[in-house]
């Protein structure tokens, strides 16, 4: 009978290794393994076995079952493998098709500057604030020590509301909100204020009667002007860039004394000079100086006590400047061709 | 204003560059815009001098002219009827770059010898026209005796030009004189001053009367007489070309030539062309009129400062002389005008006359009244010298109240104070003295003071702020430390409303919307183009009411379709749609912006911060995944029902809406908290056209008011207990009549469920022969969950049997087995 055991054993191994499917796996099994299967017959044909030989006989069943079980366990694992890497085979794509894209839009370049801008000298101590565009022209110009029927009031072509009695504008600045800011509150004020502006301008590549501003103020005791230079130059910096050289040069605007502009070395020819920089090598960003002794008073702040510096900035030309913008005209044309050419996180 | 430097160099000899002066001069406040050249392309030409003029032997007009440059001697062939032996010439070289003379463009050409008529000519003795130095072309150019001849042209004549920015401060800087005083300053050398003549005041009585002295602080009038009126010497055209102006004739040309140089407007009267031969300063009278240089006929307010003679304005004082008075080849006696006059007068006059004129520019900026005798004096001085043989006659100065230097008190510790650094006394006291402000350090009271005398032209310096710039931009802004403020620091707080608009539109943008920024300004056409039939004004514009008031609107609009401040954003956003759907297929857009509404007419609106959002044409475009389709309510819909609850308003509802821009049956009202924040719907096709988007294309709108939002309250959120175990759905399908509202059957089911549904979501409609006509069967999903427990088989039927309970009582609703 031994002859017999050894028979099933070469047929089962053999018919194993052929067996290269899961279902001719499972055939296998019950065929060989399985309750009526031949492992089963053969345990049961001990009965024709001498009494002497059985536990031999016993035993060799035996260790053939447990032999054609491992064997039946290792050969189901290449199988599977082998099923699974076929499937993953037949799987492949093209990895270049497009995928299925995450609908995303994207802010506005000026409100990313905005942003930008504002996160900045948040992280240096001021606060965001906001004012009215429709303002009183006390705020926009008089309270500004710009009075009415002086030449410095040309600089800002103005667009006027209807009213009765009272001048009302489309405020030309930000400025008005330093006057509103300080009636409100007491030193220390360190505040930037972003918002719209308009003009009565005449609309070119680099001119439009509706854009944006951030203004700038702090006031205290002991506020000086190396301060302004020194916060001015770690703003333009953070945006342009920790190479960038800065100047400070004289400058007026009426409520302001000393006054200031401010430039940095141009970073498209690297201050050597070129069409961007008008040759001069620098672009001027932002006007600023020492807040004038006579706007303290007008809020009744004494300037002897105190004293303070405001700056103001166009936020269009910032981003012209900053991604190469050539016409200030696409900000408001609202062309998503346009726009979307922004789409991205902020740094 | 235009300095041309070889004047700026007379008066102050420097070596510095002309960009190196207009660096010095922008830092200090005096802004360059440019360097113009003059000359530049003035190669191979030199100064001649004309030896001999020959007859041309086959040209009557022409002739052959001998002129010697030094180290070159040529003949040329000329027609210039002007040419004689001994004058000094611009000889141009083969090679020479010149403007065509013939061309009434501006065109460059290259000299080459050529034989005119049978004779060779080398060279050519140049016009104005062909150097590029004006139109004119009738003879060459005679150079001043002077010239040296072999000098190259571009040496002797050669120019560069400053144009400056003039900032409305810096009236003593509207001159020659005035930019040398600043020049002088910053690089400490003293101005020498063009010679003036004395001038003994002494005329007849009533020669000028000054009726309104509250407009005319100053008028120094002088007689010349036997003035012979004839062309200015070439320097003098030259210098007022290179400035900008065109040379009339020498009377006229001085007095320009007077203001370029000390920013003193002056009018040359001719004296026999005045009545009585006299002037009177006063108002205009009603309905006068004056024909002005420029030949407009005017007609003058009673505003108007005008110069009179006996009987009518031979002047608009300040802005622009008469034509009747003008000085022609036939005056003989000039009475000269030197004025000051007050600023927004002239301000006023030249606004509402349209007419900005180099005199008029100077005196709105405020002159110094003493100016006028300077200008006076040194007119006086080139009359003399261009008109030799001229007589002054008569002046008289009517100044009842001069203008003395101001005296100034500065504390010593201004300067730190202000620029955070200190510069030491010597360096400030000789700034100052530089300025010619005469500074004088004393002690008083204990403290150290700086003391200066202003002299009356620097009439922007009236504080000792203004005092601690000019010390700080004569030493340089560049030796200002950079520092950053010290002391004491603010809480930077962002507000509510800031924080909710970065949220709205973060969230936004990941919805995929893009921001736009649209012109908040709007026209009635468009107003009324929010109504379908655009028959009169909506009731409503977007989500606000029609205010009783009238609109914000702009006197001066840019252009009428910018007129009014928009009371929706709705017309903006349906304009940034329409335009985009030119290019593009699918637009999904937003606007955080402000809308404007109307108060008191003396009152600011109150300019609320709106949100409006806008779905047009494909929601999304077709691709290997998606089918195209286009947008509808329920895609906007979506939008809020993702933003909203984001931003923390609890609550959200829609209701039904009629709404006069909104499609009938396509529109909802937005409410959180029972609160109505906002509106939603598909804008009524006829709208949609009025705005020039094809009616076939869907469009659908949102608007919320974001304040609205804040003061119903937004919330944070409201933790529940994450529960430990298994979840079960049950699905739940409800027959409904087919005009029950979908949420009010989903609110019954979370009312049966209580807290233990966390989620009921609707999955499908069906409407069918398996449900009775005029009824809907709703499928909504609902998940389970308690926090504490896993839910038992007959917890599940008992919350089954309260969900059907509240179905039937609360929207007469069946589950369908």
């Amino acid at each position: 009978m031994s002859g017999e055991v050894e028979r099933i054993r070469q047929q089962a191994l053999a018919e194993l290794q052929q067996a290269s499917s899961t279902a001719a796996l499972a055939e296998w099994h019950g065929r060989y393994l399985g309750r009526r299967g031949e492992l089963t017959q053969l345990m049961r044909r001990i009965s024709q076995v001498p009494p002497e030989e059985r536990p031999a006989y016993g035993q060799a069943v035996n260790a053939l079952k447990e032999e054609l079980a491992a064997r039946f366990e290792q050969r189901e694992a290449e199988v599977k493998r082998s099923e699974l890497s076929q499937r993953l085979a037949a799987e492949a794509v093209d990895v270049t098709l497009p995928g299925r894209a995450a609908d995303v839009g994207g802010l506005h370049p000026v409100t990313q500057m905005i942003r930008e801008v504002t996160t900045i000298f948040n992280h240096l101590g001021f606060q965001t604030v906001e004012g009215p565009e429709v303002e009183y022209g006390y705020y926009a110009f008089d309270a500004l020590n710009i009075p009415q029927d002086h030449p410095a009031r040309d600089v800002w072509d103005t667009i006027f509301i209807v009213s009765d009695q009272k001048e009302i504008v489309l405020r030309p600045h930000t400025s008005p909100m330093q006057i509103r800011t300080m009636e409100r509150r007491q030193p220390p004020v360190r505040v930037v204020v972003p918002g719209r502006c308009y003009r009565f301008e005449a609309v070119d590549a680099t001119h439009e009667w509706h854009f944006h501003q951030i203004e700038g103020l702090a006031v205290d005791e002991h506020i000086t002007m190396a301060d302004l230079k020194g916060t001015l130059a770690e703003f333009a910096r953070q945006l342009f860039g920790q190479e960038r050289k800065v100047r400070f040069r004289c400058d007026y605007f009426p409520f302001v004394e000393p006054g200031v502009d401010f430039a940095i070395d141009c970073m498209f020819c690297r201050g050597e000079g070129c069409r961007v920089c008008k040759g001069t090598g620098w672009i001027e960003i932002l006007g600023a100086g020492m807040v004038h002794p006579q706007v303290l008073r007008n809020v009744g702040y004494d300037p002897e006590r105190y004293t303070g510096w405001a700056f103001g900035m166009g936020v269009e030309r910032l981003v012209m400047l900053k991604y190469g913008v050539p016409d200030i005209r696409l900000f408001y044309q609202g062309d998503l061709r346009f726009l979307a050419q922004f789409n991205r996180a902020l740094a | 204003m235009k300095v041309p430097v070889r004047w700026l160099k007379e008066l102050v000899p420097t070596e510095l560059s002309a960009r190196e002066i207009a660096e010095r001069l922008t830092l200090a406040g005096l802004e360059v815009e440019a360097i113009t050249e003059i000359g530049s392309t003035w190669d191979n030409i030199y100064v001649g001098v004309v030896e001999r003029i020959e007859p041309h032997p086959n040209a009557d007009r022409l002739v052959l002219a001998t002129v010697d440059a030094g180290t070159h001697r040529l003949t040329v062939v000329t027609g210039a009827p002007n040419i004689a032996p001994g004058q000094k010439v611009a000889l141009a070289l083969p090679g020479a770059t010149l403007y065509d003379g013939h061309s009434v463009e501006p065109k460059l050409i290259t000299l080459k010898p050529s034989t005119i008529r049978g004779v060779r000519s080398e060279g050519m003795v140049c016009s104005e026209k062909e150097l590029g130095l004006s139109d004119e072309h009738e003879g060459i150019m005679v150079l001043h005796a002077d010239a040296p001849v072999g000098v190259p042209l571009r040496e002797y004549l050669g120019d560069q030009v400053l144009e400056l920015e003039i900032t409305p401060n810096l009236v003593h800087a509207f001159s020659v004189v005035g930019v040398a005083r600043e020049l002088g300053a910053l690089i400490g050398q003293r101005v020498r001053y063009p010679e003036r003549a004395p001038l003994p005041v002494g005329g007849p009585e009533g020669l000028v009367t000054i009726e309104a002295p509250d407009l005319c602080y100053r008028f120094v009038g002088v007689v010349i007489e036997d003035v012979k009126v004839g062309p200015s010497p070439w320097w003098m055209q030259q210098r007022l070309q290179a400035a900008g102006m065109r040379p009339i004739n020498n009377v006229v040309d001085i007095t320009n030539y007077v203001m370029l140089e000390w920013g003193q407007p002056q009018h040359a009267f001719d004296r026999d062309r005045l009545r009585e031969g006299r002037i009177v300063v006063r108002r205009a009278r009603p309905g006068e009129k004056i024909e002005t240089l420029d030949g407009v006929l005017r007609e003058l307010d009673p505003d108007t400062l005008v110069i009179a003679d006996a009987e009518r304005p031979v002047g608009i004082a300040g802005v622009m002389g008469g034509l009747e008075s003008e000085i022609t080849e036939q005056t003989r006696t000039v009475l000269l005008e030197t004025a000051n006059f007050e600023m927004r007068s002239i301000r006023r006059t030249a606004r509402a006359q349209r007419l900005r004129t180099e005199a008029s520019a100077r005196f709105e900026r405020g002159l110094d009244p003493n100016l006028a005798w300077e200008g006076a004096t040194r007119a006086i001085a080139l009359f003399q010298q261009l008109i030799p043989g001229c007589r002054v006659t008569a002046v008289v100065d009517i100044y009842p109240n001069p203008r003395l230097p101001r005296q100034l008190c500065m504390p010593r510790s201004e300067i730190p104070r202000l620029l955070g650094v200190d510069f030491p006394d010597e360096l400030v006291l000789e700034v100052l003295d530089r300025l010619e402000f005469q500074p004088e350090l004393r002690q008083e009271d204990g403290r150290a003071v700086i003391i200066v005398q202003v002299p009356t032209y620097r009439s922007d310096v009236t504080i000792a702020a203004d005092l601690v710039e000019e010390v700080a931009r004569v030493i340089g802004y560049h030796e200002l430390p950079e520092a950053l403020p010290l002391g004491r620091t603010v809480p930077v707080e962002i507000s509510p409303e800031l924080r909710l608009v970065r949220a709205v539109q973060d969230t936004l943008v990941a919805a995929g919307l893009t921001e736009v920024i649209t012109y908040p300004m709007v026209d009635e056409a468009a107003l009324r183009a929010l109504l379908p039939g655009a028959a009169t004004f909506p009731d409503r514009y977007g989500l606000y009411p029609r205010p009783e008031r009238e609109l914000v609107r702009a006197v001066n609009p840019i252009r009428p379709e910018w007129a009014i401040m928009r009371p929706s954003l709705l017309p903006s956003l349906l304009r940034s749609a329409a335009e985009n759907l030119k290019f593009n297929r699918a637009v999904a857009i937003f606007e955080t912006g402000k809308v404007y509404l109307p108060r008191g007419l003396d009152e600011l609106p109150d300019e609320r911060r709106t949100l409006g959002c806008l779905l047009a044409g494909a929601r999304h475009l077709r691709d290997l995944y998606h089918e195209e389709r286009p947008v509808d309510y329920f895609d906007l819909k979506g939008v809020l029902e993702t933003l909203l609850p984001r931003i923390g308003a609890p609550d959200l509802r829609f209701r039904p809406l009629t709404h006069p821009s909104l499609h009938p049956g396509r529109a909802a009202e937005v409410l959180v908290k029972g609160q109505p924040v906002g509106i939603l719907g598909e804008v009524h096709p006829e709208v949609v056209e009025a705005f020039e988007i094809d009616p076939d294309l869907r469009v659908v709108f949102a608007e919320i008011d974001l304040q609205r939002l804040l003061e119903v309250g937004l919330e944070p959120p409201r933790l529940r207990p994450v529960s430990r175990y298994q979840p079960i759905d049950q699905d739940f399908a409800v027959v409904v009549d087919e005009a029950t509202p979908a949420t009010e059957v989903a609110d019954a089911i979370m009312a049966g469920a209580g807290a233990l549904a966390v989620s009921v979501r609707l999955f499908d409609i069906y409407r069918g022969p398996a449900i009775p006509a005029g009824k809907k069967s709703l499928a909504f999903r609902v998940t389970f969950s308690a926090p504490d427990r896993p839910l038992s088989d007959e917890e599940l039927a008992r919350l089954r049997e309260r969900i059907e309970g509240h179905l039937r009582r609360r929207v007469k609703g069946e589950l369908r087995r």
